[in-house]
């Protein structure tokens, strides 16, 4: 459009100002006008052609061109048609722990809980991979290592390290969770794991369900207590179906039921170097039972199994988590080359959690938005949320029976833990919250004297950025 | 076998034959990627061939086409566009498909007809009815006050035949040699106001936007466009000399036998070389290959003398010499 008016000036100029000069000479005859008046319409005409002939190259070029993006939500380089991408986000937990009670093996401490560059990315529109190393707590591991074809909403393939489909505040992202320390039934189910998993969701989305092949974890634990690498041959077969029975209901109130139910299968023995069975922790990280070790450790000699039922629900503010898992582990000691000890020991651990948005956001499952930042400037706090949850383990009396052959020692290790926990979480922004919880646990056994361990009182912080 | 044990087996080769035959069910696809000025052709060409492919195989057949500068289009099947086949305007574009791509092999010319090539069609001038420039050959075109309007021959396949066939006239004359030959060039060039990217911009150019006093075209484009235009509006002119353009087509192997089409993008070239096919080919203004119907069309396609790609060496010498970076073209387009 400023092309055309520019020319058609150029065009009254290029005609006016000639005549002007040429009336102090001969004037121009008509034919010489429309010839100059018809090269001044090609110019224009040039001048547009060249301006269309841009913009379609420039509209070609942005079609194929690649675009990067920077949001609350990572770091994103990917193709014009967006099947191709890489995205960077990041993990960091700055942890704190106050010991409330005397509890002479636990200092007051700061620690970089998780520290993890997430490296996540799509090609040829359908292969989603992710690669997640970790620097938390002075150590290096990768988290997670895995590709994903997402062949169809109802039929999607991993393949490699991911998190075992168990336990249900296990598959909750890190930067979710509402505590500080996750609960008991997490400690017993698996983390990540390597292998293959088909998943898919089904019936409308209101049905989802995995089926795992890995190489099977311990109790809380990841692969890399094996190193990532398997040392027998036993693997472990998972299952798990999760429904939101009422997703597309009416009902505002039914809409955020979740319920489901997972297992685990293995068959496995241990060795005395690697004995493959778990030790647990109370929230604070204090170790309060472990099966017995040394020269005749109890090893599992067996078939594993877990059940883990398992629900959540959430309307408007309020949510609710709970979770029960129980694993049966055939376990045995050998106390000389003629006396083996043999058992099922079966454990169990059940939570029940609460939260509660002050500040009205929606509470949900999977990550947070609050309604307002926190900012002096503008005089806005962030969002609130208030939390509180209870949740118990209880190891079998199994365990414990045969004095000083028993599997586990009762003067080292609990009975049973019962935990009561409230907190407060402060979300900053979409990417930075501040948690602060205060959990009481006592315990039943697991004393030097034969009698209860100590009651254990901790306050517990956490600073999480998360993108 | 049991009852139940009999009814679960028919049960189950019921859905296996379903999943077999449900591929039938759907229709085949196939991709041409074409150069600018074949839509068309290939309109009417996909609509006869995919009648006689159903008759043929009872199966239903959709021919999606893409049209663009030939380069342009080259660039694109390489970048990863599922072409099954493609017809561009030279056989160096394609010969990009081998080297840059790996999706078909080297002797691809040589697996059909004519060196690939079913129908050939030369370079012509459209000019403005009356001609009022008095155009009547090469030489007019690099006279001052003369606007030439052809596309870019970095871009444009069309564009290369065009630039070869008034760098062979410029040889021709006396004296003539490459230097006077690129002075020449670079002559005509300076009297091109606008380069589109292709021939079918060009046109474009030429007939809706007004620009231009002569169009380098391909012969067919310049027919289709008095068809368009009107003859009142322009007129043919066929220049002492031009090129013979041949169009190559080829089955992009490495997609075609992914996408399990080779069969049928073959058969989809054959057909071209049919006398239904090339009926079409000469009504759309394409010099048809076989000998029946070229007479049956001749009067469409006056005689004139024809140089070939052959006269300067082949695609591969005159891709590097004349329309690689720091060719003869960009050395003469930068001055």
């Amino acid at each position: 459009m400023r092309i055309r008016r520019l020319g058609r000036g150029l065009l009254a100029a290029s005609v006016i100002a000639p005549l002007a000069v040429a009336q102090a000479q001969t004037p121009p005859t008509i034919e010489e006008l429309l010839q100059r008046l018809e090269q001044q319409e090609q110019a224009i005409k040039v001048l547009e052609r060249r301006l269309e002939n841009m913009e379609e190259a420039d509209t070609t070029a942005a079609k194929s061109a690649g675009q990067v993006k920077a949001s609350e939500r990572g770091f994103t380089v990917q193709s014009a048609d967006g099947k191709n991408l890489v995205k960077l986000r990041g993990v960091l937990h700055t942890d704190g722990r106050h010991m409330v009670s005397d509890e002479a093996d636990l200092p007051d401490t700061f620690k970089i809980t998780r520290a993890r560059p997430i490296i996540e990315g799509t090609v040829g529109g359908i292969y989603d991979f992710r690669f997640t190393p970790d620097f938390g707590q002075g150590r290096t591991v990768i988290q997670d290592a895995y590709v994903t074809g997402r062949f169809a909403p109802s039929f999607q393939v991993t393949a490699g390290k991911f998190k075992s489909p168990v336990g249900l505040e296990r598959l909750q992202s890190a930067n979710d969770i509402r505590f500080v320390a996750r609960a008991f039934p997490t400690s017993l189910n698996p983390n990540r794991d390597i292998g293959f998993k088909v998943e898919g969701n089904v019936l409308d989305d209101r049905l989802s369900y995995a089926v795992a092949f890995v190489n099977g974890s311990n109790d809380g634990g990841s692969s890399e207590t094996f190193t990532d690498t398997d040392v027998t041959s036993d693997k472990e077969y998972v299952a798990r179906l999760f429904a939101h029975p009422f997703g597309s209901s009416e009902s505002f109130a039914l809409r955020g039921l979740g319920i489901g139910i997972a297992g685990t299968y293995t068959d496995h023995t241990g060795t005395n170097a690697q004995p493959f069975l778990p030790a647990f922790r109370s929230p604070a990280q204090a170790t309060v039972f472990r099966y017995r070790a040394g020269t005749t450790p109890t090893i599992a000699d067996g078939e594993r199994t877990r059940l883990a039922p398992q629900f959540y629900y959430y309307a408007g503010r309020f949510g609710l988590l709970g979770e029960y898992t129980e694993v049966s582990q055939d376990v045995s000691r050998t106390l000389d080359t003629a006396v083996v000890r043999s058992d099922t020991i079966d454990t169990t651990a059940w939570q029940l959690a609460a939260s509660f948005f002050l500040t009205g956001e929606e509470a949900t499952y999977r990550g947070y938005k609050p309604i307002s930042s926190f900012s002096i400037e503008s005089g806005t706090w962030g969002a609130f949320e208030l939390t509180v949850r209870y949740h118990e383990l209880d190891i079998d009396d199994a365990a414990f029976a045969g004095g000083a052959d028993s599997f586990a020692d009762p003067s080292a290790s609990i009975r049973k833990a019962s935990a009561f926990g409230v907190g407060v979480n402060w979300y900053l922004s979409q990417n930075l919250k501040w948690v602060i919880n205060y959990e009481r646990t006592s315990f039943d056994g697991g004393a030097a004297d034969g009698g209860d361990r100590d009651d254990e009182e901790a306050v517990l912080t956490r600073v999480a950025v998360g993108f | 076998m049991t009852r139940s044990n009999r009814t679960r087996l028919r049960s189950g080769l019921l859905i296996l034959s379903a999943a077999l035959a449900a591929p039938a069910l759907h229709a085949q696809t196939l991709l041409n990627v074409s150069y600018d000025p074949t839509r068309e052709l290939y309109e009417e060409y996909n609509a006869a061939f995919a009648k006689q492919w159903k008759a043929k195989t009872g199966k239903r057949l959709t021919v999606r086409q893409s049209h663009g500068g030939s380069g342009k289009q080259a660039r694109t099947v390489i970048d990863g566009l599922a072409a099954d086949v493609v017809t561009l305007a030279l056989a160096s574009d394609i010969d990009a498909l081998v080297t840059q791509g790996k999706l078909l092999p080297a002797n691809w010319q040589a697996r059909l007809p004519q060196n690939s090539s079913p129908y050939t069609s030369t370079i012509v001038f459209l000019v403005r009815k009356g001609n009022p420039k008095k155009i009547k050959d090469w030489s007019d075109l690099a006279k001052p006050g003369v606007s030439v309007i052809t596309p870019n021959p970095k871009t444009s396949g069309g564009a290369r035949w065009n630039y070869l066939a008034a760098y062979a006239w410029a040889l021709k004359q006396p004296g003539g040699n490459a230097a006077t030959a690129q002075a020449y060039i670079g002559k005509l060039f300076k009297n091109v106001p606008v380069l589109d990217t292709g021939a079918r911009g060009s046109t474009t150019t030429f007939i809706q936007r007004g620009i231009g006093d002569v169009l380098l075209a391909w012969e067919n484009e310049a027919y289709l466009s008095i068809e368009a235009l009107g003859p009142s509006k322009g007129e043919i002119v066929y220049p002492s000399m031009s090129i013979l353009a041949e169009p190559p087509v080829a089955v992009v192997d490495k997609v075609a036998l992914r996408r399990g089409t080779a069969d049928l993008a073959r058969a989809y070239l054959e057909y071209l070389y049919s006398k239904p096919a090339q009926e079409i080919i000469a009504k759309h203004h394409y010099r048809p290959r076989d000998p029946e119907i070229a007479a049956k069309y001749a009067k469409s396609f006056p005689k004139i003398e024809l140089v070939t790609i052959a006269d300067f060496g082949g695609w591969a010498k005159v891709q590097k010499e004349h329309f690689g970076d720091g060719g003869v073209f960009d050395r003469i387009y930068a001055r």
